[in-house]
């Protein structure tokens, strides 16, 4: 296990350092550089680009990037706050914070609603309710994120005007609903799409008939049998998941106008400032990848017959 | 055969009482045809592997209506624009902002320009799209005289106008396509009269039936309705072409590293594991802005009509199709190679080796052809997740570049404005989840039917 977790561990490393150097050499194959205004001249570009190491070859570059990230160091904006160090923008403004924190209420949000409508759906299988929540669900994970924002916003901010339109820096409750909404409604429909098949599978199983007759009540065979078996596949949802509540987050954030690093990522993208670019996708891909490999060891916990050297969707 | 009855029976009953007896009739000592000889035969006529899932897919009427709305998606969006006479980027004057259903006063009627002479000009069925005649003067001639007059817009189905006094006050109209190169017109027909008097209006009330904008128009005047056909047409092209080169790199990819085995297996599944972990939002967004200024070089420069039909399409999708051959592909070697590594054990690829088949011709000639269900399923699943990606992207400002439109930069054009003209949002999104969900359903209904094992 230990050797597993290791294992894995060295090949997320390896994955980031990859990721890192795909953002690098993309990043530096567009001609210009964060320096040309319409004012600037040659000079100053040439003084900026010494300045900040940009004159050097991209392999130093590179090197030097890795470097200071080992140390802690995620460099200073180039652009956007210029001189400012990355990691004062992302953690001493609470981009990042926020971020997280939107970021995990909608994965618990999703996990806690997703899961049992799930399991409510398979255990009164062609009942109403079940009919409904496969309409809601498979309605739900056709509407694309941005437009389930918008029109939230649209209700309820403008025209009910019963939350506020700018959420901010998340300050109060009310400002939470509608970016949670919107970041987990499509989890939570996928989830419970999800869950109501692999639960669907499990009590189809032999055991479960075997505690039915035993005379195990419904309640005990759900929670005790049947959840724990069903929740192998949606365990595997939950890697992609996270990486898709970051992706939420760009347009929530946007939408929601919340400070956030997802919003953050897309200008630093859009402006070409190369460091935070390079931070950015630094810190999101490391979370990701993180989460990647907790869903993993999670996955062989619940399911010790999966072998442990990959991983088989 | 009465009278076969009549000569053998022992009893001489009468035929009748005994053919209602036994319920046979006349025809019932006839030799039997071929399709009575053919339902006496117990085994089933084959049924193709194609027939047999067209069989299971029709008897699921969720995944048939889907099918239904998805192909009356497709007409709305490829079909749709020869039917509505605007197009997707003219920018009607004086028809900006208007509400669904609605058409301008300008469009209604046809003006009284005053100059040398008075002309009409009749309202445009599709004004703007010929250019081949410029402003300037132009002379008609009738009954032996010439009139001169001016047109100062041109339109591509007629010309209507008001004659001089000379001749009898009288509306005609010119077909465009009578007008010869040299600027003059040859023949027209005349199709209304009005009196003199109306000589001196600024404007006759001459209502004409006009096609309502219905989805209204944008703040520039172009027909939204168009724009939301245009819109689907090219969400539902990067989506097929997405998937399909998903399906290519994925499919060959897969089968390679499931055929091959061993160390070239573990290496290209390291590679698979590699790139399924990368956050690919990050990549693809980056990408976007990277590849937006060489590809766009590259089509400018490039002599080849493919590369110029990629350019028509703007580098913003082409690059959403890079990002899908490096990075979304994975799923698809994944599930080919589960297939391949089941089916390689079979007989007929071992008799295939035997008789001295190369790799190649084993992949394609025996493996692919056997998880093609998986390989359809899958693509087709890959649809609805391209037109997300893509929509997603032209939201935060990528994407497809004007005035070419798709379903995601309409509703993130229409979040400008939201407030004032929510329908310009939902009319988008709402043939953006229909075409979405539709897909999804077919899909679900081709894994069902396609390979029954999976069902549920």
């Amino acid at each position: 296990m230990l050797l597993y977790i290791l294992k894995r561990l060295l090949a997320s490393v390896g994955t980031l350092l990859v990721v890192l150097a795909i953002t690098f050499f993309l990043m530096n194959a567009v001609p210009g550089s964060p320096f040309i205004t319409e004012k600037s001249t040659p000079e100053q570009i040439a003084a900026a680009n010494a300045k900040y190491g940009l004159d050097k070859p991209l392999i130093v570059q590179f090197k030097n990037y890795l470097v200071s990230y080992c140390q802690g160091d995620l460099g200073v904006s180039l652009k956007m706050q210029e001189g400012t160090p990355v990691t004062d923008i992302m953690f001493h403004q609470g981009k990042f914070q926020l971020s997280i924190k939107l970021g995990l209420i909608a994965l618990l949000v999703s996990v806690i609603i997703g899961i049992p409508l799930g399991c409510i759906a398979a255990y009164n299988r062609g009942s109403g309710l079940d009919g409904f929540l496969r309409v809601v669900t498979t309605v739900g994970v056709a509407i694309p994120g941005f437009v389930l924002a918008t029109l939230l916003l649209v209700t309820f901010a403008v025209k009910l005007q019963w939350l506020p339109t700018i959420s901010g820096s998340l300050d109060n409750v009310k400002a939470y609903i509608m970016p949670i909404i919107s970041l987990s409604f499509y989890n939570t429909c996928y989830l419970a799409k999800l869950t109501r098949t692999s639960m669907l599978d499990a009590i189809n199983q032999d055991y479960i008939r075997t505690a039915r007759a035993k005379g195990v009540t419904t309640k005990s065979i759900v929670i005790k049998h049947a959840l724990r078996n069903s929740l192998i596949p949606v365990i595997t949802f939950l890697g992609p998941l996270i990486a898709g509540i970051i992706t939420g987050s760009f347009v929530v954030e946007s939408t929601f106008s919340i400070p956030g690093l997802g919003k953050y990522f897309v200008q630093s993208v859009l402006n070409r400032d190369y460091t935070v670019i390079m931070a950015t996708t630094f810190v999101l891909s490391a979370l990701v990848i993180f989460m990647n490999l907790v869903v993993d060891i999670a996955y062989k916990i619940v399911d010790p017959r999966i072998t442990l050297s990959s991983r088989e969707d | 055969m009465k009278e076969v009855f009549a000569k053998y029976s022992p009893f001489q009953v009468d035929p009748k009482e005994l053919e209602e007896a036994f319920g046979l009739d006349e025809n019932s000592f006839d030799s039997a045809n071929e399709s009575e000889k053919e339902s006496m035969v117990e085994m089933h006529k084959s049924i193709s592997y194609w027939a047999d899932a067209w069989r299971r897919f029709k008897a699921n009427h969720v995944s048939m209506v889907a099918l239904g709305v998805f192909i009356v998606c497709m007409l709305f969006a490829f079909a749709g624009p020869k039917f509505v006479p605007y197009n997707y980027a003219d920018q009607l004057r004086n028809a900006q902002k208007l509400g669904p259903m609605e058409y301008s006063k300008q469009e209604q009627q046809i003006k009284l320009i005053e100059g040398k002479c008075k002309a009409f000009y009749a309202t445009a069925l599709r004004p703007g799209s010929i250019t081949a005649l410029d402003k300037g003067n132009y002379v008609i001639k009738k009954g032996g005289k010439t009139y001169a007059f001016t047109l100062d817009q041109i339109w591509e189905d007629a010309v209507i106008m008001y004659m001089p006094s000379g001749i009898d006050a009288e509306l005609i109209v010119v077909k465009m396509k009578d007008i010869v190169s040299d600027g003059s017109f040859i023949t027209y027909d005349v199709v209304n009269y009005t009196d003199t008097a109306a000589e001196d209006a600024e404007e006759l009330s001459l209502v004409k039936r006009v096609f309502p904008h219905v989805f209204g128009t944008d703040s520039s005047g172009r027909d939204s309705m168009v724009r939301t056909m245009f819109g689907a047409r090219v969400s539902i092209i990067i989506g097929i072409i997405a998937a399909l080169i998903v399906l290519i790199i994925g499919s060959i990819y897969g089968s390679i590293s499931g055929l091959a085995g061993g160390t070239v297996d573990f290496i290209m599944m390291r590679i698979v594991e590699l790139i399924y972990s990368i956050p690919e939002v990050l990549v693809v967004l980056l990408l976007q802005v990277v590849l937006k200024d060489p590809l766009q070089a590259w089509f400018d420069s490039s002599k080849n009509p493919f590369v110029k039909g990629l350019g028509d399409l703007g580098s913003g999708i082409v690059s959403i199709f890079i990002t899908f051959a490096l990075l979304y592909w994975v799923t698809m070697a994944r599930i080919v190679r589960g297939q391949v590594l089941q089916l390689k054990k079979q007989e007929y690829v071992t008799a295939a080796t035997a008789l001295g088949a190369s790799s190649r011709r084993i992949i394609k000639r025996h493996l692919l052809p056997n998880c093609v269900g998986q390989l359809v399923i899958t693509t087709c699943l890959q649809i609805p997740s391209a037109i997300f990606l893509e929509s997603f992207l032209s939201f935060l400002g990528m994407g497809v570049s004007a005035p070419m439109a798709s379903l995601g930069s309409l509703c993130s054009d229409a979040l400008q404005t939201i407030s004032l003209f929510p329908y310009r949002l939902i009319f988008p999104a709402i043939i953006l989840t229909i075409i979405v969900l539709s897909l999804n359903l077919v899909g679900d209904g081709l894994r069902d039917s396609l390979d029954p094992r999976l069902k549920k």
